[in-house]
């Protein structure tokens, strides 16, 4: 129990400015809220918080497993939905939902991942694409999801812990900070753990992880339904913090793709990577949101990501964070 | 009886790389595997180490049948490989890899971590655990990839093209190295190899193969001077006219 602990809590495999930067960064988001009162500013923070947060749960099949995923948002809608749902259809309180939002979103990656994972590479990028657009068709199509209009979560008023509802962002700032923060110490436990290391061996290499005794496809499919886990526990955040959700608002394939690239900018295979790609692109999204209006929904802010994504890809495919860590290892010498 | 393989074929479409082969390997012995280009020795190893399915034939490893069985099957058993060209995985430390290997027999990290580190101690390696694998050379990534196989506690390992690329005196390192695990790990030892100093020194037995066929099997020193080993390797005309 205390070794699970020590495992969970630290991390001291890195050197000391790393610690220190990861404490002023927990600084910062803890006393965030009290420092920029404007109600914009803390929208941005959440935002920001919720992504590193889709980020984490990317990161585990996308960076630490190494096969590109393009459809975690349908993720994000099983738990979007559940909870929505729930709360709508029988007044069930949130956090029981979480669980069966998990529960949903782990269910059809299960059942989906056996035949996905016999594509590699572009192909099952291409496959996990069109899965997460099939289902948002589907929530599109069917009645009992609303269909198109979405489903409203009726309000309540004040302060109410069972159903996750508040009248101030300082509430909802801490609320999705503790789904964060639980995510990230789950995220540093995991890369540490057999399971971690198994998920990076077959990245790296698919024949020789399985002469060391390791199923390669299984070892696949569990990575990819614990991120379909973690992603769905973001999604019913959304539906709580938003109070109105439908398919455009958390399945869409721009959250898909946005959640990608939060990790590849920040850095794909790292614990930090999708911190600072969130930290980075949220922002940019907001300013660029503000800045072009109605024009961004003419794609001109993913031409924008698409031209970052070059320029990553061409100087630095492990991301910011590898730039980073190329710095400190000429440092070192 | 540690290995026995029974009347082995393996078949790629009209092509027989395995015909009809049939060996024995008993527990603590060397085995080398020796033959010309495209003889099929990688084909048999394979099939043994369960990357390919053998088209015929029965494989067993301490009395259990493993014909077929997948490759994480096969290594869970108890036997190890390494790969002809090098398979490390490069976003991984040095010890990292290692420790994916020991992984094998334990969930524990910490055992994990042990193993490793004991294992790059006997490879010479333990200044490089934190090192990526790039950054080292030719040689030293061959010992990850040897210490990477032991760190899985084989019963049977097996050694494809060990020397290839290495220098006469990296060469003789590694056969030191070979020698002092055996020893300490008990292991039994099958090694297919094209550098012929490695495999006559090591070896106490060796099987020659030409043309996917089986051709003869004895004492290093012995099989070396049989003529149809010779007129495999040299072709007919070379054999006669010695």
């Amino acid at each position: 129990m205390r070794q699970l602990l020590i495992d969970i809590f630290s991390f001291g495999d890195r050197p000391r400015f790393e610690k220190i930067g990861f404490l002023i960064f927990i600084l910062i988001v803890f006393i965030f809220p009290w420092i920029v009162t404007s109600a914009y500013g803390r929208a941005v923070m959440i935002k920001f918080l919720l992504f590193a947060l889709f980020g984490l749960g990317w990161n585990l099949i996308g960076g630490y497993g190494g096969q590109v995923d393009l459809g975690q948002a349908k993720n994000v809608g099983f738990g979007a939905y559940a909870t929505a749902l729930m709360i709508v259809w029988w007044k069930i309180p949130f956090w029981v939902t979480i669980p069966v939002g998990v529960f949903f979103a782990v269910l059809e990656s299960f059942a989906v991942a056996y035949p996905m994972f016999r594509l590699k590479g572009h192909y099952f990028a291409i496959a996990t694409l069109c899965v997460a657009l099939v289902w948002k068709e589907l929530f599109i199509f069917w009645d009992w999801t609303g269909g198109a209009r979405g489903v409203e979560i009726p309000i309540r008023t004040g302060v109410d812990f069972a159903y996750m509802q508040f009248n101030s962002a300082i509430y909802y700032h801490y609320f999705i900070l503790f789904l964060f923060l639980t995510q990230l110490l789950f995220m540093n436990w995991f890369r540490k753990s057999k399971m971690g290391y198994w998920v990076q061996a077959v990245r790296d290499n698919e024949e020789a992880a399985a002469s060391l005794g390791i199923n390669v496809t299984n070892t696949k499919v569990k990575a990819y339904c614990i991120a379909a886990a973690l992603g769905a526990v973001g999604g019913s955040f959304m539906a709580v913090y938003y109070l109105y959700i439908d398919p455009d608002a958390v399945m869409p394939l721009d959250l898909s793709i946005l959640i990608a690239m939060t990790v590849m900018v920040g850095g794909a295979g790292s614990i930090w990577g999708p911190i600072i790609g969130a930290a980075i692109l949220i922002p940019l999204d907001m300013y660029l949101g503000a800045w072009l209006g109605a024009q961004k929904r003419l794609g001109i802010d993913f031409m924008i990501y698409a031209m970052i994504m070059m320029v990553i890809a061409a100087k630095e495919p492990r991301g910011i964070w590898g730039i980073i860590e190329r710095v400190r290892k000429k440092r070192s010498r | 009886m540690m290995l026995e393989v029974k009347n082995l074929v393996k078949e790629f479409g009209g092509l027989v790389a395995n015909a009809d082969i049939s060996f024995e390997l008993q527990q603590g012995e060397v085995l080398g595997l020796i033959g010309p280009n495209g003889a099929g020795k990688s084909t048999l190893f394979n099939c043994i180490a369960g990357y390919y399915k053998p088209t015929g034939g029965q494989i067993l490893f301490e009395g259990k049948e493993i014909t077929g069985w997948p490759s994480h099957l096969v290594a869970r058993e108890g036997i190890a490989r390494t790969f002809q060209g090098m398979k490390i995985m490069a976003n991984l430390t040095v010890g990292e890899n290692v420790m994916i290997g020991a992984f094998c027999r334990t969930g524990d990290r910490r055992i994990a971590l042990k193993e490793a580190g004991e294992i790059l101690d006997l490879m010479g390696l333990d200044g490089e655990t934190e090192a990526y694998p790039a950054e080292l050379p030719i040689a030293s990534q061959k010992r990850i990839e040897l210490a990477r196989a032991i760190a899985t506690k084989p019963k049977l390992l097996m050694l494809d093209e060990m020397a290839a690329g290495l220098n006469p005196l990296e060469t003789k390192e590694i056969i030191q190295i070979l020698q002092r695990i055996k020893e300490q790990r008990q292991l039994t030892l099958f090694l297919t190899e094209h550098v012929m100093e490695f495999v006559m020194t090591v070896s106490q037995r060796v099987i020659v193969m030409s043309a996917g066929q089986k051709i003869t099997e004895g004492p290093p020193a012995e099989v070396a001077r049989q003529e149809k080993v010779i007129e495999a390797y040299l072709g007919e005309r070379y054999a006669k006219g010695r």
